[in-house]
């Protein structure tokens, strides 16, 4: 990808913002529980309760928990017919604008792979199986993806436009990438960005029998990783032209700087084994922001654990970085699909802010093929200016971000 | 930002090719339906299908275990290519950027999975099934088709989600890196998808779709639209408007009206509207009538049936295709008491230069187009 280009066809110059941000996940609700997870660092991977998994190999996953996340909710009807993946959103969109009311955004992208695919489920059994259908219309109407956008939305009094990509597990670095390029293009002052997805059935048992899931713990980049497990959450970021939130005196968090995108075309669910998929992406994104290799100091990995996806994207980082730290945090939490790229911007955001390395944890031997320097088990205190984040999914769609601490 | 149509596929249940649909639209042709059932229900939906003699001859090594939704994709991708005299090579397919707008995605696989999962538990799930159900399997292998290696994106959304991603390919093409856009809007249907709709209320069990009329539903149809887009050309998308959402269908009137409003600073000749015998009508059909009482109005919806992630593309094509032949094909089943102009036979429209093309989604989705002719 080139040079990007203004509105007018003048050169875009301006910096992108992040002035607030909202997260729920297995590691926590909101940004301070997350930090503390993160520093401790916890295993928040547990035994799933939401569907039977007796016959799948894994039958762990990272968890939202319902009783913190459904508490809040109220009586309303309106309320309970929602999936819980809007609910997740909620979540996120009201700590975003807890800390930045004053945000009006014009647009918001949003990652996701599965919408409200549990309620897809619970239509179709009951149909198969000839239960009582009445909550049928309430499963429908509350299935699509763009849903629990519109519902967290719609809770705020927000209507703006929403784009929702499905880019599977790269959707949620997609989403916040893209929202960057319409923000440093010009033609957009604010947007939300984000990504989200809530455990179900029909993904859980899809990954299984891939046996890309693993019966173990999640040992990303391990020379004896077995596979992945699966998560869920939400997350959602606000980004906003600096100068624009300058003169209205909003906090920024950090900046994004560069965005890069590739697709590799070698197999629809395995990367190819060149790595240049993932090499694409992130040299890509170093290009757009006019950065180099020796300016990043953390890359937050895709890392899910399976053999050939850690291996391939091992390959990438090691061909162009040189010894700096990585991490995958999706050992705490698991893969969250569509909102792992916006959590994990989270995730590299907090890094920023606190100036520390998040961990992998469950991490015990390196694997001798990938020339990596692993943050193992144990987050540790650094000098923290520019990180990396990447996120890399089914039919070979590639996404990585560059954020970067701010400094006015 | 202005982009430029310049070449356009078309798969449908009347068939493929832009110039062969389009002339069946304008000798008042109606998709025969056809109808399908499920062995554990004794409930059948009318359908418009695309016949099997369309994708006779089509084929790639890559599609070979790909669901229909992936062959519809691919012929009209490759067709708008074709059209617009475009060959990829590894460098001209790194600067060209490919959305998918898509709805439903691949349902009968994803059905198909999750049946053997409900009937014999997740020992019998399917891992060649499973990567064909996600969202983005469609967009993947045409990427693959193309050797595109850059920015490919899958949208959901709607039946607005076609015009959505115009509105995205825009954003994108403000970098100059990138040379074309590629947008495929595409749907297949399935019997659990009518039994969806049918219990949301928006499904009729039999034809006709009776726009504007007394909103006694749709007929789901499938296929695929796609259109290239570059920066110079003979049509142009003057303005895409990203609309927004509406939280009630009460509400889709108001959102509808301010799209209206806002493409019609310029004058309109035309509108292609989005009306398949749902809520949607009545939204659009205030709208038009208080902003643009004088355009024209056309729906295809009759003829081709609610393709969802299609449809947005499908009306596009439509809106080209009456600019550049000057005429407007009927409008099938139509009440005769709407106050609206809709062409009721083959209608010439020698001074059209403007259409809007006008999408109300069935899930709060709403947004549209001006598109003109030079």
């Amino acid at each position: 990808m080139g040079q990007f280009s203004g509105v007018n066809g003048r050169q875009a110059t301006t910096r992108v913002a992040v002035v607030a941000a909202g997260v729920v996940s297995p590691l926590g609700f909101g940004m301070r529980e997350t930090l503390d997870s993160l520093r401790q660092p916890r295993d928040c991977v547990t035994p799933v309760a939401r569907f039977s998994v007796a016959q799948c190999r894994c039958k762990t996953a990272g968890q939202v928990s319902d009783d913190r996340l459904l508490s809040g909710r109220g009586g309303s009807p309106r309320s309970r017919r929602l999936h819980r993946a809007s609910h997740m959103m909620i979540e996120a969109l009201k700590e975003v604008l807890t800390h930045e009311p004053q945000c009006k955004t014009e647009l918001t992208v949003i990652g996701t792979t599965s919408g409200g695919m549990s309620y897809g489920e619970d239509y179709y059994r009951t149909l198969r199986q000839a239960g009582d259908l009445r909550r049928a219309p309430t499963w429908i109407s509350n299935y699509p993806a763009q849903k629990p956008v519109i519902d967290a939305q719609e809770s705020f009094g927000i209507s703006s436009p929403c784009q929702v990509i499905a880019n599977a597990c790269a959707s949620g670095t997609n989403a916040i990438g893209h929202a960057f390029e319409c923000v440093r293009s010009g033609r957009y002052q604010c947007v939300l960005a984000g990504g989200y997805d809530a455990l179900s059935e029909m993904v859980f048992v899809g990954f299984d029998s891939l046996q890309a899931s693993t019966p173990e713990k999640c040992r990303p980049f391990d020379r004896h990783r077995t596979g992945m497990v699966l998560g869920e959450g939400a997350a959602m970021l606000a980004l906003e032209n600096l100068e624009s939130a300058n003169g209205r005196g909003a906090p920024i968090l950090a900046e994004i700087i560069g965005y890069g995108i590739s697709t590799d075309n070698f197999h629809i669910t395995q990367p190819n084994p060149s790595g240049i998929g993932p090499r694409q992406a992130m040299e890509r994104a170093l290009a757009n922001a006019k950065a180099s290799a020796k300016e990043v100091d953390y890359i937050n990995a895709h890392g899910t654990a399976t053999v050939f996806n850690d291996a391939a994207e091992g390959k990438a980082i090691s061909t162009l970085f040189n010894g700096v730290p990585v991490s995958s945090t999706k050992s705490m939490m698991g893969h969250s699909l569509g909102a792992a790229g916006a959590i994990e911007a989270i995730v590299c955001l907090l890094a920023l802010q606190h100036q520390f390395l998040p961990s992998n944890i469950n991490f015990r031997e390196s694997d001798d093929d990938l020339d990596l320097n692993i943050v193992a088990n144990e987050a540790r205190p650094a000098p923290v200016r520019t990180v990396l984040s990447n996120s890399f999914g089914f039919g070979g769609t590639n996404a990585s971000i560059l954020m970067r601490k701010f400094e006015a | 930002m202005s982009l430029a149509i310049a070449g356009m596929g078309w798969v449908t249940p009347l068939g493929s090719g832009v110039d062969s649909v389009w002339e069946r639209l304008l000798h008042g042709h109606e998709a025969s339906p056809t109808t399908i059932s499920e062995k554990f229900s004794d409930r059948a939906y009318n359908v418009f299908r695309v016949p099997e003699a369309t994708m006779e001859g089509f084929g790639h090594p890559r599609l070979r275990r790909a669901s229909v939704i992936s062959r519809f994709a691919a012929a009209a991708g490759l067709d708008a290519l074709r059209a617009a005299d475009v060959k990829l090579d590894s460098q001209t397919a790194e600067r060209t950027a490919l959305i998918f707008a898509i709805s439903n995605g691949g349902v009968i696989y994803t059905k198909r999975f999750y049946r053997d999962v409900v009937d014999a538990g997740a020992q019998s799930a399917s891992p060649l099934l499973f990567p064909e159900t996600v969202f983005n399997a469609p967009a993947s292998h045409l990427a693959a088709i193309l050797g595109i290696t850059g920015a490919t994106y899958t949208l959901v959304g709607d039946g607005s989600v076609g015009l959505l991603a115009i509105t995205m390919a825009e954003d994108l093409m403000l970098n100059e890196a990138i040379d074309h856009c590629l947008i495929v809007g595409t749907e297949e249907v399935d019997w659990l998808l009518c039994d969806a709709y049918r219990r949301w209320r928006l499904l009729r069990s039999a034809p006709p779709i009776e726009p504007f009329g007394q909103r006694r539903g749709m007929i789901l149809s499938e296929g695929a639209g796609a259109v290239l887009l570059a920066r110079k050309g003979h049509f142009r998308i003057e303005s895409a408007h990203p609309g927004g959402n509406f939280t009630k269908r009460v509400e889709a009137e108001e959102i509808l009206e301010r799209i209206v409003r806002d493409l019609a600073e310029s004058n309109i000749d035309i509108v292609i509207s989005s009306a398949n015998g749902t809520f949607v009508d009545q939204a659009e059909y205030t709208a038009l009538e208080r902003v643009v009482p004088n355009a024209v109005v056309y729906t295809a919806k009759p003829a081709l049936g609610e393709s969802i992630g299609a449809a947005g593309l499908w009306q596009i094509i439509v809106a080209a295709q009456a600019l550049r032949s000057a005429e407007l094909p009927p409008v099938l089943h139509a009440d005769s008491a709407v106050s609206l102009r809709l062409p009721n036979a083959r209608m010439p429209i020698p001074e059209a230069r403007r259409a809007i093309v006008l999408s109300c989604g069935l899930n709060q989705q709403a947004a549209g187009l001006r598109l003109a002719i030079e």
